[in-house]
């Protein structure tokens, strides 16, 4: 039941659809059944994987630099009242500012290029991660270092081997809603900017009027959400089974 | 009177597993207007049983019969007060009394006098406009006394009431709780772990053994009433019952 | 007191005074990097023009609209959810299919069944910022010490008054938090529906601005959408602070 409960959810989800397409007959709400041909066309004529290769290709370059130097500002600024002093005021400066927004501005600085579409998602991945990785560092019970440091372990081997996985819990939490958010980047600055990517193909299918294909792509947008967050979330699990589970924490992001 | 008839309890748990046998078949009688304490080792089901009588937990088997009708769920002719306290903590102590006057809609100016009268009753007159997090253990103890009290239940269910306390405050609530049964006569059913205070303060004590729980022995304490300290502690039937009941203790462990 | 809040952001006081020098130092042309001040300045000269604050106030209707209903749906939805076992059962796998799929995705469908004026950008804000506030009220309405409940219910508290009256309130604390997520969400999705499907408001501005390559025009309808999150997300702090002097 638990384990599959995520199925049983998407089928009613898909039922909904469905009883609410037949009842509305219009050709812009396609029913699931009717989308299906578009979606299997879509993965064999191979015309989505270049755009889902251009759009993942942006989002996984954008969170391994965000990762490369997030996680170490983030421990860092959970160990050091001085960089937190610092690094603080400008997490709280670029909290409400939407980051998507900013692609135009990227563009004129970067080029149109992926470069400015892989900056916009680093940006706006880097800040729950450096946020969390600062709770996780700050949250470390003083005792452990005490204990490691009683034992002959010097400063760096103190964050590298106490202060690190002792903050994983709360990091690897963090990297979920970056997760998110990286994808909800991704899409909407595809969706402004209109040159290619899965957002750029909701939209003009929608303005060509192939409702159909519309839809498809939104079910490729939404089992590519689902499954990121899923493996994401059975490797986190695996990487702190040891810790007190939160269950507050569900995906959402900003 | 509360009766108790053959009741029994069997948590089961969610995620599956060994389902756990907490009580077996309890049966006992509270008439009206006595004291009555419950003791036994830890687990026993102690709470459990006092959970059914309030009707916050559903029995396995058996009844619990309230004037010979069987309870349907909480109701205020039996109010409880919990270990943990349980006070709202986004109310003032005054408005913590006053809740249960809101829900029963006593007149406001009526809720007002009752309010004040308890408020002395349990010495927290000053400290009414507080909130609980201000509060020490014991007055956060006094505040959920008079909150139950408040509603005038007929019956008073006590689980541990003064377990978190220091043994001075400990001592001096007990005092006060026996001058209000003295002055209102509730029923009182009362849980507690110190044997001594068992003693000190009840007509009637049921000793539990260990899981899944029942009573093994029901004693009446023979004690004089209105019972002071420096002269019960001296009594040597008061030394007795708490050496006897002690024993018993040990021996169901 | 207004110097120690000064020292306490010198670095976001050292970001400003960077970009200005940069800016102005020659080394990139304006066209590129407007200087601050000269983006401020155009700011407030835009909060004192008839249609930008036209295009403000569409946008603060669709985002208000949009987090009052998430707001009211999303604690009804998810108190009501943590009341029963089925609603238990239902809710975390709902969360985990709906939670990480980028609700602007759907903004094309909202489009095509709803219309292309205010009801699709308000109901993509619902969808979005309710996330937070259904997760922090449905989990907070299960945390409640039972113990509480009982003593309403001894006190003859009906059980819909006990959500009411001891649920709710003790919930509260983690709801305002949920509610400050979401109003920053809100700000966020309501400027990006703008500027995915312009037409007005703040987010058409941004289009309008950057199709003319006006660059500092395009820094200023950000900096006010990134104010309103700012005020938005002060304000329901310093509700959380005065209503909830209570929670320890
Ligand atoms: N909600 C529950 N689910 C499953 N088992 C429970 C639950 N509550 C209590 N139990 C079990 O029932 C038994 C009796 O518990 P109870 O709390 O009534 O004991 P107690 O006598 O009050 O103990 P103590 O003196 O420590 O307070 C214990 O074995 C306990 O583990
Ligand atoms: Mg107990």
């Amino acid at each position: 039941m638990i384990r599959f409960g995520p199925l049983i959810v998407l089928a009613a989800l898909l039922a909904l659809w469905q009883a609410a397409g037949m009842a509305m007959r219009v050709e812009t709400l396609p029913t699931p059944l009717a989308v299906l041909p578009e979606l299997w066309a879509l993965f064999a004529s191979g015309e989505i994987w270049g755009d889902l290769r251009a759009s993942l290709y942006r989002l996984a370059a954008g969170f391994v630099l965000a990762l490369a130097t997030g996680v170490p500002l983030g421990i860092l600024c959970g160990r050091s009242a001085a960089v937190r002093g610092f690094v603080s005021p400008l997490l709280a400066l670029f909290y409400p500012v939407p980051k998507a927004a900013l692609i135009p501005i990227l563009m004129l600085w970067l080029g149109a290029g992926d470069l400015s579409k892989i900056t916009i998602i680093y940006l706006s991945v880097t800040l729950p991660i450096v946020y969390h990785g600062q709770q996780g560092a700050a949250a470390v019970e003083e005792k452990l270092v005490w204990s490691a440091r009683a034992m002959g372990t010097g400063r760096a081997g103190v964050l590298l081997r106490i202060i690190l996985p002792a903050s994983l819990p709360e990091l690897l939490l963090g990297v979920r809603v970056a997760i998110v958010i990286g994808l909800i980047v991704m899409i909407s600055s595809e969706m402004i900017v209109r040159q290619n990517g899965l957002g750029y193909d909701i939209f003009n299918a929608m303005d060509m009027a192939q409702y159909r294909l519309t839809y498809a792509v939104i079910v490729v947008v939404a089992v590519l959400g689902f499954v990121l967050d899923a493996t994401f979330e059975r490797l986190r699990r695996r990487l702190t089974f040891w810790a007190p589970e939160r269950q507050d924490q569900l995906p959402t992001g900003a | 009177m509360i009766r108790l008839d053959r009741v029994s309890k069997t948590y089961t748990r969610a995620g599956g597993g060994e389902p756990v046998r907490a009580l077996s078949e309890i049966s006992a009688d509270i008439a009206d207007g006595a004291f009555v304490t419950i003791v036994g080792p830890s687990g026993c089901g102690k709470s459990t049983l006092l959970y059914i009588v309030g009707g916050f937990v559903p029995a396995s088997g058996g009844a619990v019969l309230v004037e010979g009708k069987p309870i349907a769920g909480p109701g205020p002719d039996r109010g409880p007060v919990f270990q943990e306290f349980a006070l709202f903590p986004w109310k003032t102590v005054r408005q913590n009394i006053r809740f249960g006057l809101a829900e029963q809609n006593v007149p406001r100016a009526e809720a007002d006098r009752r309010v004040d009268e308890l408020l002395d009753l349990v010495h927290l007159r000053q400290y009414a406009a507080l909130y609980p997090k201000e509060l020490s253990g014991g007055m956060k103890q006094r505040v959920a006394i008079a909150r139950t009290l408040a509603y005038r239940p007929r019956t008073l269910l006590m689980d541990e009431p003064f377990g978190a306390l220091d043994a001075h405050t400990r001592a001096k609530l007990q005092d006060e709780l026996l001058q209000i049964w003295e002055r209102e006569r509730k029923t009182v059913l009362f849980i507690t772990h110190g044997v001594d205070e068992a003693v000190y303060l009840s007509d009637r004590i049921l000793v539990m053994s260990a899981a899944p729980g029942a009573i093994k022995a029901d004693i009446a304490v023979d004690l004089p009433r209105p019972r002071r300290r420096e002269e019960l502690l001296r009594h040597p039937r008061y030394q007795e019952l708490v050496i006897e009941i002690g024993r018993m203790m040990d021996t169901t462990a | 007191m207004i110097l120690r809040a000064l020292r306490s952001c010198y670095s976001v006081l050292l970001l400003l005074a960077a970009w200005e020098l940069f800016a102005r130092s020659g080394m990139v042309p304006r066209t590129l990097l407007p200087p601050v001040s000269l983006v401020l300045q155009r700011t407030a000269i835009a909060l004192a023009t008839d249609t930008f604050v036209a295009d403000l106030a569409t946008t603060l209707f669709r985002l208000l609209a949009g987090l009052a209903l998430a707001v009211g749906l999303g604690i009804a939805l998810g108190v009501i959810s943590a009341q029963t076992r089925a609603g238990r059962a239902i809710f975390e796998p709902l969360v985990r299919v709906l939670g990480p799929l980028p609700k602007i995705a759907l903004f094309p469908v909202l489009l095509l069944t709803l219309g292309f004026d205010n009801t699709p950008r308000i109901v993509l804000v619902l969808i979005d910022a309710i996330f937070p506030v259904m997760l922090a009220a449905h989990y907070a309405a299960r945390a409640v010490d039972e113990k509480l409940i009982w003593s309403a219910r001894a006190a003859g508290t009906s059980p819909t008054g006990c959500v009411l009256r001891v649920i709710l309130p003790a919930a509260m604390p983690q709801i305002l938090t949920g509610i400050r997520v979401a109003a920053v969400i809100a700000c966020v999705v309501v400027f990006l529906s703008e500027m995915v499907q312009p037409g007005d408001g703040l987010g058409d501005q941004m289009i309008r601005a950057a199709r003319a390559f006006r660059s500092v025009d395009m820094f200023v309808p950000i900096v006010v959408i990134s104010g309103l999150g700012f005020i938005l997300d002060t304000l329901l702090a310093l509700v959380r602070r005065r209503a909830l002097g209570w929670a320890g």
